[in-house]
């Protein structure tokens, strides 16, 4: 069950109950490698007489995180072109530019103009008087098992419900649990000891090894997450993570397709 | 050298966010609270920028 979703800019944090770490793992591994993303794989370099080498500069901008739609695009080697590069599986780039100035990822100019890229402050190296670089980049869909580029959720991960439960006939309300919390989430409220915001609690157990008369017991829920990642502004989160559940999701049914069509070997 | 496009560890696009940081230091605000308000949170990305050594205007005059 999914108790709490917040999808908020490029964040998301979920709450799941009901579930095992190895289902959560699952989903976490599709979200790192296997969601389809528009990166810049090639590059021309017409001109390039700036500080930094042709192979540095195309690595810096195949880092740069190209707004994707997934359905308009096709992987190269799935495409009609065989590879060749078309409209189909290919988006280009172009960026001419002399010193001295910064060049900013704002300044490569997209053949289509929606994919003109968000952030436009990233910058892709500097440029003296009379240096000039001028250059053709092809952006192409892929997934991070193939390259870093193509990743599209970062810091992905989960962690257990936490349950604190304290033991009033034992707490003497003397404050070490509050002082030692490093997230800062115990408060006192009148004569009570009070757990302000548990899902930032690390489970850290400061509060539990710290109190004397054994007041204060962190534990988890073993079958409730928080779920948390991030994206890098290529794709909304929520696209994300629909995206990833549909790629389980073919990946079981191919299975189970299998069950039934590949002969059973004798022992 | 230059910054790098991302953080060598989670993958977050710090790029963008250095040249603002640089100029808010400058300016005399405490680095903790710059990071704390360009959404820099964890200590992998935080790093890359407090460590970083900008060394591109020094190379820049070599083609």
């Amino acid at each position: 069950m999914i108790e709490k979703k917040i999808f908020e800019g490029n964040k998301a944090e979920l709450v799941v109950s009901g579930v095992d770490s190895s289902f959560m793992n699952s989903i976490r591994r599709t979200l790192l490698s296997e969601i389809p993303k528009l990166a810049i794989d090639e590059v021309i370099f017409y001109e390039n007489s700036s500080p930094l080498t042709n192979e540095i500069l195309a690595h810096r901008l195949s880092m740069l995180p190209i707004p994707t739609e997934m359905d308009l695009f096709v992987p190269k080697d799935q495409c009609v072109c065989e590879g060749a590069g078309c409209p189909n599986c290919t988006l280009i780039y172009t960026l001419s530019k002399e010193g001295p100035c910064t060049v900013y990822s704002g300044d490569l100019e997209a053949q289509r103009s929606e994919f003109s890229i968000k952030d436009k402050d990233i910058p892709i190296t500097e440029l003296a008087e009379g240096q000039r670089l001028i250059l053709e980049a092809m952006a192409t869909l892929g997934t991070a098992n193939k390259h870093a580029s193509y990743q599209a959720a970062f810091a992905v991960g989960y962690k257990n419900y936490p349950v604190i439960s304290i033991d009033y006939s034992k707490c003497d309300l003397g404050k070490t649990c509050i002082d030692a919390c490093p997230p800062n989430i115990i408060k006192k409220e009148g004569n009570r000891i009070v757990i302000e915001d548990i899902e930032k609690c690390t489970l850290c157990k400061e509060c539990e090894n710290r109190c004397e008369f054994g007041a204060i017991k962190v534990t988890y829920d073993p079958e409730k997450f928080i779920f948390r990642f991030e994206t890098d502004g290529a794709l909304e989160p929520e696209e994300v993570l629909k995206k990833a559940i549909e790629m389980l999701d073919k990946k079981l049914e191919s299975f189970s397709s299998q069950m039934f069509t590949v002969e059973e070997e004798k022992q | 050298m230059i910054i790098p496009v991302r953080c060598f560890t989670c993958g977050r696009v710090i790029a963008s966010d250095y040249e603002k940081f640089v100029e808010r230091v400058k300016k005399g605000e405490d680095p903790k609270e710059v990071l704390d308000a360009l959404g820099i949170e964890r200590y992998c990305c935080r790093r890359m920028i407090l460590s970083h050594v900008d060394l591109i205007d020094e190379i820049s005059a070599y083609e």
